[in-house]
């Protein structure tokens, strides 16, 4: 694992940690370690990872259990945010204000000035691929360019933790390719460790293969992506096929190994199929349609969101 | 702390937070309260009035009385309440200084372009009156005095409203009331209870300082030292009350 902050072997910890607004609940009895390195907080929108950033930058106070980062406590802990970057996941550049005025802006509230400030002004820009725009006011940014220039104060006085809240949300796939890039690169190149979140767990797996799966303020799931994708296929998939004579197809599949249920649609024209193993069942699913002399219109899994991987992890 | 490190912090809101509050909408604002003043005081200039005396209440009750704690509600109530709103905020929360510290960058800001709004405001009534009437040492004094209790005014209603700003959720309502309602209102009736106003003190010191207008015949007037003493208490009052409660703000 690359990064300055591995000479601690955790980055951020969080024990029986909770915290409620009300009657909603933020993150509940949430446990966690973060090591060094790339770690992507994964879950579907609502599911506790904003609360859990805010808890981690001392914005917001825990109601009960602890949370450290780099060995600190964050709440009320001004000093601890030297070694803290963070980019948020909402629109926080001031839009009448250039890139440039941004970064000294923030460089200067981290105790940056004269030359030192605009040297790294450049530095950074120059890191996120945005020098040639610095002069411009982000108000006209792209979604991507703001995305950058958010990283980029995030990184202005070098701290050793970046917390990136959903950098790629609404960026497009090219734009995404470069974040992901960059993001690796901070990591790789310059020692950042990187806590980074999003509600697609295909872009954090091109990050990195340490999840936390978060749902419903729990952490679920936590450890090598591929660990946790085969705790996933232990839990029956949810299928549905739609054509024309599918009861043929339902009667082959049921005498598969991998299928748990057949179930008809109210028109019988379409089947719900629950199975173990869904590699399998859609690599055998060709030679299945041709031996039963069906016709398949469509067929889509109900499981591809994240909120339903979620459930099967929670037993819900 | 490194002191050094929180300086240079605090200029940092300064900068930032000195140009939101002079370039933005509320300089179209002060643009029209000082259109408005200077018409009101110009078409009085055109009547036969005793200059002196006529100058001094209309200033008395325009700036000091009306548009003092109104501007400086404008300017100070949102400052902080609009970056905790649309989450600009946490740039600040987020940096390696104390918010107390954080508090005095925006609390310095707000007071210099509440005294610059008020100053130019106060300077378009004066230009537009005594321009017709004659300015000379007398006029020249009344307009000091006047501009010295804004610049003072600016310095207690700004520590006022800023603490509003990360009290109430709705800080424009309860300034609303409180330049409205309480200074205008409790500051008029007649017995101590008009004490309990900030424009009391204000009045009590310029009571001190012009000899023309019903200011100069204050009759409930407090001491000058008292009343010096009393701004002064209440500023840091509010100051220190403004930030404790932004240090001990969740900002969620």
């Amino acid at each position: 694992m690359t990064g300055r902050a591995s000479e601690s072997d955790t980055v951020i910890e969080t024990v029986a940690l909770s915290k409620w607004y009300g009657e909603v609940i933020g993150v509940n009895n949430f446990n966690l370690r973060i090591r060094p390195g790339i770690t992507g907080i994964v879950g579907p929108n609502g599911s506790g990872k904003s609360t859990l950033f805010k808890l981690a930058l001392g914005l917001i106070r825990p109601n009960a259990g602890d949370i450290t980062v780099l060995g600190e406590k964050p709440w009320r802990n001004a000093p601890l945010h030297s070694s803290i970057g963070f980019c948020p996941d909402y629109e926080s550049l001031p839009t009448e204000a250039t890139g440039r005025e941004y970064l000294r802006l923030i460089g200067g509230l981290h105790g940056m000035k004269d030359d030192t400030l605009s040297k790294r002004t450049i530095e950074v820009s120059d890191l996120v691929g945005m020098r040639r725009a610095l002069d411009r006011k982000t108000g006209g940014y792209s979604r991507g360019m703001k995305q950058r220039m958010k990283i980029a104060g995030a990184l202005i006085h070098d701290p050793d933790l970046l917390i990136l809240d959903e950098p790629l949300s609404g960026t497009d796939p090219l734009v995404r390719k470069e974040l992901i890039d960059l993001i690796k690169s901070l990591n790789k190149d310059h020692g950042h460790s990187v806590v980074v979140s999003s509600h697609v767990l295909f872009e954090i797996e091109r990050m990195t293969h340490d999840v936390v799966l978060i749902y419903k303020g729990r952490a679920v799931a936590t450890g090598d992506i591929y660990e946790i994708r085969d705790l996933i296929d232990k839990h029956p998939h949810n299928i549905i096929v739609e054509g024309e004579g599918i009861e043929s197809l339902a009667k082959i599949l049921l005498g598969e190994g991998y299928t748990v249920s057949v179930a008809y649609g109210d028109d019988r024209n379409s089947i719900t199929v629950q199975v173990l193993r869904p590699d399998d069942f859609f690599n055998r699913l060709p030679e299945l349609i041709q031996q039963s002399g069906c016709a398949v219109r469509t067929m889509y899994s109900l499981d591809d969101n994240l909120e339903a991987i979620f459930r099967y992890l929670v037993g819900r | 702390m490194d002191l050094d490190r929180a300086f240079t912090g605090i200029i940092a809101i300064t900068r930032y937070s000195i140009r939101k509050l002079l370039f933005s909408r509320k300089a179209v604002i002060t643009t029209l309260v000082a259109v408005f003043v200077a018409a009101v005081m110009g078409y009085a200039g055109t009547q036969d009035v005793e200059p002196l005396d006529e100058g001094v209440n209309l200033l008395d009750t325009l700036i000091l009385l009306f548009f003092m704690p109104v501007m400086a509600m404008i300017y100070g109530s949102s400052l902080i309440r609009d970056e905790i709103d649309d989450k600009s905020i946490t740039h600040v929360a987020t940096a390696p200084l104390d918010r107390a510290y954080s508090y005095a960058g925006y609390y310095v800001p707000l007071v210099i372009a509440v005294a610059i709004s008020m100053i130019i405001i106060t300077t378009a009534g004066f230009v537009a009156f005594f321009a017709q009437k004659g300015i000379d040492s007398d006029s020249l004094s009344i307009y000091l005095a006047f501009t010295s209790l804004v610049i003072i005014g600016s310095v207690v209603y700004s520590a006022l409203f800023l603490s509003m700003g990360v009290l109430f959720k709705k800080p424009v309502f309860f300034g609303l009331f409180y330049a409205f309602i309480w200074e205008a209102f409790i500051g008029s009736l007649p017995g101590v209870i008009q004490k309990a106003s900030i424009r009391h003190y204000l009045r009590s010191i310029g009571f001190e300082w012009v000899d023309y207008g019903s200011i100069s015949h204050y009759g409930q007037a407090t001491g000058f030292f008292d009343s010096v003493l009393v701004i002064i208490v209440l500023t840091i009052t509010f100051l220190i009350l403004g930030a404790y409660l932004f240090r001990e703000k969740e900002l969620a």
